[in-house]
């Protein structure tokens, strides 16, 4: 399963930087469903349009996490901005997960 | 790429009872935060290094497998077996989803492509367009297709496919699904749209409507009907499951006739002899006698013919109308059936009326009274004149065919002032035109051989019919010219006015379809037209129903050939009038 979600230009600027970032799953197995739902949550209310995600099944492309250095799903590789950052796990620890992508200055 | 899903590949024989499993994770998951959302039952799946697989943890892999199995009976449910071919669409296997579905056999299916198979209802073109999306390896969905099983009956299934890919991207074939729609298509064709909620929509419909199926049989009746508490007449307390025919047939007393009517015209309409039927009768209520009008459309479903019987009290409807200016307002105003039927009895024939009591006399025990219904075709072009036809309160029209009857115009409307068949007294026994009954009505009718007997004896009826045969040649010039010159909204108010002139009536009903073959114009232009006309309120059209809201507007709107048409009928005579006109 992959989903991509192209983020547009700069719309503002506050908001110019675009997170990209690549969630690791496994089909619809419990704990990556709850990822995939809860990275979408994230992003829809913290980063609204300025972020680009890919979502990769490790049972599909099992290579593909083996390059990436990925070894468990769900893991939550976050790209850019710099720094790097890796979450695992099913994403519910929402503040984790904010730290993670360096949007802890931008939440209320 | 598709989504998969099957079973992941891989995944652990057994669950987390195995012993050293645990051990066989953690020593492929070297890093601390791996391990600790692993203890969390936060991870579905690890990464095998050595393999570059991915290996479930037991816990997704039950997960993945109760999805599986929750899928597969999802897929029981809204569809009755799924199916799956090669590379060349040939069917390789196909799976019942449960017992007792109907479906085609494994044996005529395994090793066939779809159009080897005995669907009748796909022509070589849909099959090219279907093999092309295969080609593309596109999904298909709902492609309908009908047979005959083995019963003999009409089935259809609706099939959905996808392309399945193998770990190369290499085409592999399709699989999918299909459900048998019978039960769905029978429905729709009944309720002639895909509208599932038609039925509710003719539940909410105030008019009692039932379906018929070919033996007269009701098959399906709307809540209005079933629920028909007052006596509508003939047909009262048939519900579904019941024959109307049948009912029909077997009404006794004052209802005898009207129920051999209503069943003759069922019968055409099934037949398929005739489009639609409509029939007008009273019945008697404790509140007073009833006006009531039966209409009877016909269409094929499957390959059985099937009627839709509506009936409305028209009295209701004519009460709540706003008062017109009609001919015979007086009489229409009072739901009361002995005004009804001595307005019936004045509206005579007008030719009829014209002739002297004794040359009346003697013919009229040639002629009969006859209903003529809507659609009825009287002559057909070249075919022998068996009856002449002097309309009371019937609408004929004469059609002139082209191009091997494709195409017909409209040349002649003939009511209560005038004779259908009048080749025959110029001596010529075979029509050159269509007769087409455009409003149902009575009307007396004639054999050819008596009549033409009464003819030679008769001076009067001689003058008569030609002086009529004059008016009518004039009618055609005058419609063959206008139909060439004038616009497409002054000739639809000319016909319109005509109409009602000769139905004495400012209601009646039309079709696009039908206006537009009478006009020779295109339906749209039938669409333009009559909208014009109803912006400007001279008339109100919906659903087939004209009514004419304001006469001398509309006549306004006329071309004049309606008005030297009109006056065509009071041409003064070369001969003189030796007789007296009957009152």
């Amino acid at each position: 399963m992959r989903r991509k979600k192209p983020g547009r230009g700069a719309s503002g600027p506050a908001a110019t930087t675009v997170v990209v970032m690549n969630l690791y799953i496994a089909n619809n197995a419990p704990n990556s469903v709850q990822a995939v739902a809860n990275i979408e949550a994230i992003c829809k209310e913290h980063l609204k349009d300025n972020f680009k995600l890919e979502i990769i099944d490790v049972l599909e492309y099992p290579l593909r996490a083996l390059a990436d250095g990925i070894l468990v799903t769900p893991s939550l590789a976050k790209l850019s901005p710099t720094p790097a950052a890796k979450i695992i796990g099913n994403l519910s620890d929402k503040s984790k997960v904010l730290i993670a992508l360096g949007l802890t200055g931008k939440v209320a | 790429m598709n989504p998969k899903l099957d079973t992941p590949q891989r995944p652990l024989p057994q669950g987390s009872a195995r012993p050293g499993f645990e051990n066989v994770v953690l020593r492929l998951i070297k890093g601390a935060p791996e391990r600790l959302a692993i203890e969390a039952g936060q991870v579905d799946a690890i990464i095998d290094t050595a393999s570059g697989t991915a290996i479930l943890l037991p816990e997704a892999q039950r997960a993945l497998i109760e999805r599986k199995t929750r899928f597969r009976s999802l897929v029981a449910l809204c569809s009755d077996w799924h199916w799956q071919q090669d590379e060349h669409h040939r069917f390789a296997a196909r799976e019942s989803a449960g017992a007792g579905k109907p479906g085609i056999d494994d044996a005529t299916i395994i090793g066939k492509t779809l159009w080897e198979m005995p669907f009748d209802n796909m022509s070589e073109a849909d099959w090219q367009t279907h093999r092309n999306q295969l080609e593309w390896r596109a999904t298909f969905n709902d492609l309908e297709l009908r047979y005959v099983d083995r019963a003999g009956e009409v089935r259809y299934i609706s099939v959905d496919g996808e392309p399945i890919f193998d770990e190369q991207d290499e085409f592999r074939g399709y699989r999918g699904t299909a459900r048998d729609i019978t039960g769905r298509k029978r429905t729709e064709v009944l309720l002639q749209g895909p509208d599932r909620h038609a039925r509710s929509a003719l539940d909410a419909l105030a008019a009692q409507i039932c379906v018929l199926d070919p033996a007269g049989t009701v098959i399906m009746a709307n809540t209005a009907w079933c629920a028909c508490a007052v006596n509508s007449g003939i047909g009262t307390g048939v519900l579904e499951g019941d024959n109307f025919l049948a009912v029909c047939d077997g009404a006794a007393g004052n209802e005898r006739t009207a129920g051999g009517a209503i069943a003759a015209g069922i019968r055409k309409v099934i037949a398929g002899e005739r489009e639609l039927f409509r029939h007008e009768y009273a019945t008697d209520t404790p509140g007073g006698p009833v006006w009531i009008v039966l209409t009877v459309t016909g269409y094929r479903a499957d390959s059985a013919a099937r009627a839709v019987v509506s009936r409305e009290t028209i009295a209701g409807r004519k009460r709540a109308e706003p008062l017109l200016e009609l001919d015979y307002t007086v009489a229409n105003q009072a739901p009361d059936a002995s005004r009804q039927i001595s307005r019936r009895i004045s509206i005579a024939n007008s030719l009829l009326a014209a002739l002297p009591d004794a040359e009346y006399q003697r013919l009229l025990s040639g002629l009969e009274p006859v209903t003529l219904t809507y659609g009825d075709v009287l002559y057909a072009p070249g075919a022998p004149i068996r009856h002449v036809y002097f309309p009371i309160d019937s609408l004929v029209s004469l059609l002139t065919t082209v191009d091997n009857r494709r195409h017909a115009l409209e040349v002649g409307l003939i009511g209560h002032e005038g004779m259908v068949g009048i080749s025959l007294a110029l001596g010529i026994s075979v029509s050159p035109v269509r007769a087409l009954v455009q409003g149902t009505g009575t009307a007396m009718r004639m054999e050819a051989a008596p009549f033409c007997k009464e003819l030679l004896q008769s001076m009067p009826l001689q003058r008569m019919l030609y002086r009529y045969t004059h008016a009518l040649m004039a009618q055609f010039a005058q419609t063959a010219a206008c139909n060439n010159f004038h616009s497409v909204e002054a000739r639809l108010a000319r016909w319109l006015l005509m109409t009602r002139d000769r139905l004495l009536s400012n209601e009646f009903r039309l079709t696009h379809q039908l206006l537009a073959e009478m006009l020779g114009i295109r339906r749209g232009g039938v669409t333009t037209a009559a909208g014009a006309l109803q912006k400007r309120k001279l008339i109100s059209y919906s659903r087939g129903n004209i009514r004419i809201l304001d006469r001398k507007s509309l006549e306004a709107a006329a071309c004049r050939c309606y008005r030297i048409i009109k006056n065509l009928q009071g041409s003064k005579p070369a001969w003189p009038e030796a007789v007296s006109g009957r009152p």
